[in-house]
């Protein structure tokens, strides 16, 4: 840590302490025209970029986000700063740094609201990731469905040249910095970090396999850093406050703040920003607005739709952080909150979303190829009359053998949801095959 | 190097750095199934068959990527590897079409093999079966059935890395993956039929062989492609006495894993045209059949009282029969000229990955047995057309195809005397004055070197038909009539002489020679 950056944050920030509403990703998602340069630059933004160019050694860099103890945000929680410490410096090979914003998860929608609300933070965050690893080119992978999302991308990458932010000898440092937004084809896998790869390098959308990992063997076999849209976002923020602002935040391991995009049977949808540790019960029904129409809550999806459904007595005790949830038989994921209520056939649930991965499964490795699939074929019978009593344990099985044993996480990812389906609403399950129909739809 | 130690189900092995666990098993001897992974190949890690387990490692690992590091203890038949196998298995078998009575591959299918050995239950999918294409054209040699493929990618990267074509790809997503060719695009480069080679289930056959006869009625036989002098180790495969397949064997010395088309079905012209199976001498109104020792007596009169003499030698030729060959022809002719049929030709890229330009197998060993002039083969066809010689003697080649066909035709009906041995009638057989009905490669045994110096043996793997007599013995029998008491037998006691004779075959025995053969300057050669 430098005191360079202490001493510029003692005179703008080092007395606030933030209190637990402020915000730091959405602190400025209601400014109107926050997508333009302007506005964004008025409200302090790239005043982190300027400062990590002209004031900090790439090493420096590193060691502050590692002790903001910024993780992951895509979903696996990994900390960002030792994942670009995995990138040799001495290689010769061209680093490359690229923006995962091919957000795609089942029920997740935070970063989607960045790239169209702030795009300006996310480009900065990448900026200021580049070079940390110093890398000369940056890519921003979008998911090809969010158009207006890679137009205001584009506008900002745009806006950015025209002032000098990046290009060539930016600042008068000698480092250069081209940022290209590369719109995808619009696939669930290719938000895996190795298939999004695979997808920039133009190839089929397949995960790599492992080792060797993106940070010696990416982007054209050069050394790459991967991180997730709303991880990027962090950024700014952390170096203008400080690490030890951000780690201030959150729990002793899930620290700083985190977006939540919640949907389905609940009061008031959308995308929340909660410090690390927010009971997840108080967030339901306290800052949602809880399950409309006096219903009674049936399950809820905590970390998007691959990770396991929790019972409503199961969340009782948890709180929206990597290891509490993880405790409680879930995993945080993207934040992708799904509710369901009690009309809610979880059958016809965990139908669609084992469907959702049949469909999606890149058809790689023999697993995940054959196995969502014939889980979906089973689901679908269950939920249609024709299951077998057997068909329980079948999918239990299944999902078994799938797990751990494919090239990318993708395998688990339909794995769990399908056996947490049927583990922890068996009884549903069991009276679908027992009546031959669905028991809750209204015939 | 830096040499490792690593435990694989409890025996220990010193091996390198930068070996992945699959290749210090197989080394080992230690068996782990695998589909997508081939040596050849680059990792696709996709058929998740040889996961294994690894002590410290929570998940099981592919053992086709995993490099050993010091002190890793593998386990290939603990009870999670053996669970993992069975459920690979089951999901690479749900929606396969299990037609194994209508499958070529039945008898030589590693999801047969692998369901025998690992798998063993009954189908517990009973929901419907995805579909695919059964029998698309891929080229001129493979026809593709989706249902029965199983996405190890082994063909598509076979284009990609070794013959670098690019004709096939993946196409759709999920179960519906499938292989296909690219737009306009044809399987057919000089390689292709590899793909059905390593296509370890019956999604890639070939054209050729398909539906001819069940792969467990085949007798191998190891031999060697008469194709080329690159001398790509085959095994031989027959049916009732005829070539029913060609197929490589591995020798990374040779040909690695390798054999082109154009080899591959050669076999074809060994079996067409008309079988010459007794010896024929010219009388008054074309060619009559004649007994052995009639035959004999002409070839030797005819040959002894020419001016001149040309003989000719097949490349397919063995280096037994071309040092009997060229004792023989020295025996009547001190001053004949000798050579080996040797035409080369223009190759393109993929084939130069494999393929010599020439069509004769043993050129050089023929041409290390004497057989051979400072003219060359050219020099010596150029003469025998503008009428230098009087007598020819020519083993196994039809040279109306070695040159416009007229002018050959011409200058061979001028000679005083023409021998043809062959196997079958040519163009040339029917210029002859004397014919006598030789075996083809597939019929008789014996050592061809190849064109890099390697000394490799080829077995018979089809009965002669009656009345054809081994070239050899042919060679052997007339020089006994040129009063040469020799003895000669059996090809390898045809070899011993040589051996006795030749400088660089001083040091090698047949017995040396192996099924991989020998290289004649190794450790057993005595060539300078």
């Amino acid at each position: 840590m430098s005191f360079g950056i202490a001493r510029w944050r003692t005179a703008f920030f080092a007395s606030i302490r933030p209190n637990k509403m402020e915000k730091i990703l959405l602190r400025n998602i209601d400014v109107p025209d926050f997508h333009r340069l302007a506005t964004y630059e008025s409200a302090g933004g790239y005043r982190s970029w300027h400062w990590v160019v002209e004031n900090m050694k790439p090493a420096e860099l590193i060691d502050e986000v590692k002790a903001s103890g910024l993780r992951g945000r895509g979903g696996a929680g990994f900390p960002t700063g030792m994942k670009w410490s995995f990138v040799p410096k001495d290689s010769p090979k061209p680093k490359y740094l690229v923006c995962n914003a091919d957000e795609s998860e089942p029920g997740t929608f935070k970063d989607r609201l960045l790239m169209e609300r702030d795009p300006h933070a996310v480009l900065e965050g990448t900026l200021i990731a580049a070079y940390a690893i110093q890398s000369h080119t940056a890519f921003i992978y979008v998911r090809g469905e969010l158009a207006f999302g890679t137009t205001r991308l584009e506008q900002a990458v745009a806006e950015t040249y025209q002032a000098g932010l990046i290009g060539k000898n930016i600042f008068g440092s000698g480092y250069d910095l081209d940022v290209i937004v590369h719109r995808g084809a619009g696939a669930y896998i290719c938000g895996e970090e190795t298939a999004l790869l695979s997808s920039l390098e133009g190839s089929r959308g397949w995960p790599k396999v492992k080792p060797p990992f993106p940070a010696t063997h990416g982007l054209f076999g050069c050394p790459t850093v991967v991180n997730n849209v709303e991880t990027l976002a962090a950024l700014p923020w952390i170096l203008e406050r400080g690490a030890p602002a951000y780690a201030a935040l959150g729990t002793e391991k899930s620290k700083g703040t985190k977006l939540f995009s919640v949907s389905g049977h609940i009061a008031k949808p959308g995308v929340y920003e909660l410090e690390m540790g927010y009971p997840f019960k108080k967030f339901l029904e306290e800052d949602c607005g809880g399950v409309p129409n006096g219903k009674k809550l049936k399950g809820v999806i905590p970390g998007g739709g691959s990770m396991p459904v929790l019972r409503p007595e199961e969340i009782e005790k948890v709180n929206l952080d990597y290891e509490s949830v993880q405790a409680a038989g879930s995993l945080l994921g993207s934040g992708g909150v799904i509710v369901m209520d009690e009309t809610t056939c979880m059958v016809r649930a965990a139908w669609n979303i084992a469907r959702f991965y049949a469909h999606e499964s890149c058809g790689q490795c023999s697993p995940c190829r054959e196995g969502c699939h014939w889980m979906e074929k089973i689901f679908h019978r269950i939920e249609h009359g024709a299951g077998d009593p057997a068909d329980l344990d079948l999918i239990l099985n299944i999902s078994g053998n799938i797990m751990g044993n494919t090239i990318c996480p993708f395998g688990d990812a339909a794995a769990m949801p399908a056996a947490a389906f049927v583990k922890k609403f068996r009884d549903e399950f069991d009276a679908h095959i027992a009546e031959k129909r669905c028991t809750l739809r209204v015939e | 190097m830096d040499p490792v130690k690593i435990t694989i189900d409890g025996k220990e092995v010193i091996t390198t750095k930068g070996k992945t666990v699959i290749q210090v098993a197989d080394e080992l001897g230690v068996p782990i199934p695998r589909y997508c992974y081939h040596p050849k190949l680059s990792i696709a890690g996709n058929c998740r068959m040889c996961l294994v387990e690894i002590e410290k490692m929570p998940k099981l690992q592919i053992a086709c990527n995993t490099q050993v590091a010091d002190g890793m203890n593998v386990l290939t038949q603990s009870p999670k590897v053996l669970a993992v196998r069975k459920a690979v298995l089951e999901f690479l078998l749900i929606n396969h079409p299990v037609d194994c009575p209508i499958c070529d591959q039945a008898g030589e299918c590693w999801l047969q093999d692998y369901y025998m050995q690992h798998d063993l239950q009954a189908s517990r999918f009973e929901v419907g079966k995805v579909h695919d294409r059964k029998k698309t054209i891929f080229g001129p040699n493979i026809v593709f059935d989706g249902e029965r493929c199983i996405k190890c990618t082994r063909c598509v990267r076979f284009c990609q890395e070794i013959t670098k074509t690019n004709e096939l790809t993946v196409v759709n997503r999920s179960d519906h993956s499938t292989i296909a060719l690219f737009d306009d695009s044809v399987l057919d480069n000089p390689l292709s039929a590899n793909v059905v080679d390593i296509c370890p289930v019956g999604a890639l056959t070939d054209r050729d062989f398909r539906f001819k006869v069940r792969v467990w009625y085949l007798q191998k036989t190891p031999s060697i492609c008469p194709g080329c002098s690159t001398g790509c180790n085959i095994s031989v495969e027959t049916y009732q006495n005829h070539i029913a397949r060609f197929k490589p064997r591995v020798n990374e010395a040779v040909n690695s894993h390798w054999l082109c088309d154009e080899g591959r079905y050669s076999f074809h012209d060994l079996a067409g045209g008309e079988r010459l199976t007794t010896p024929l001498i010219r009388q008054e109104g074309g060619l009559v059949a004649a007994t052995w020792e009639q035959a004999f007596q002409a070839v030797y009169s005819g040959l002894k009282g020419s001016s001149s003499l040309a003989a000719i030698l097949s490349g397919r030729n063995t280096n037994e029969e071309a040092y009997l060959f060229a004792k023989l022809m020295k025996k009547l002719r001190a001053d004949a000229m000798l050579e080996v049929f040797y035409q080369e030709r223009e190759l393109n890229e993929v084939e130069k990955i494999l393929v010599s330009p020439d069509r004769s197998p043993n050129f050089r060993g023929a041409r290390d047995m004497g057989v051979g002039s400072s003219d060359g083969f050219d020099g010596l066809l150029r003469r025998l057309l503008s009428g230098d010689f009087a007598a020819a003697f020519i083993v196994g080649e039809d040279l109306t195809k070695a040159a416009e066909s007229e002018t050959v035709r011409a200058a061979l009906q001028k000679l005083s005397f023409l021998v043809v041995q062959d196997t079958r009638v040519t163009e040339t057989s029917k210029l002859a004055h004397v014919v006598l009905p030789a075996m083809h490669f597939g019929e008789k045994e014996g050592t061809y070197t190849n064109r890099k110096g390697r000394l490799q043996k080829l077995n018979a793997a089809l009965i002669a038909p009656e009345g054809a007599l081994p070239d050899s013995e042919i060679f052997a029998q007339l020089l006994e009539l040129a009063g040469e008491q020799n003895g000669y037998g059996t090809p390898e006691q045809i070899f011993a002489a040589l051996a006795r004779e030749i400088p660089a075959y001083n040091k090698l025995t047949y017995d040396s020679i192996g099924a991989q053969g020998i290289e004649l300057d190794s450790g057993g050669g005595g060539a300078s």
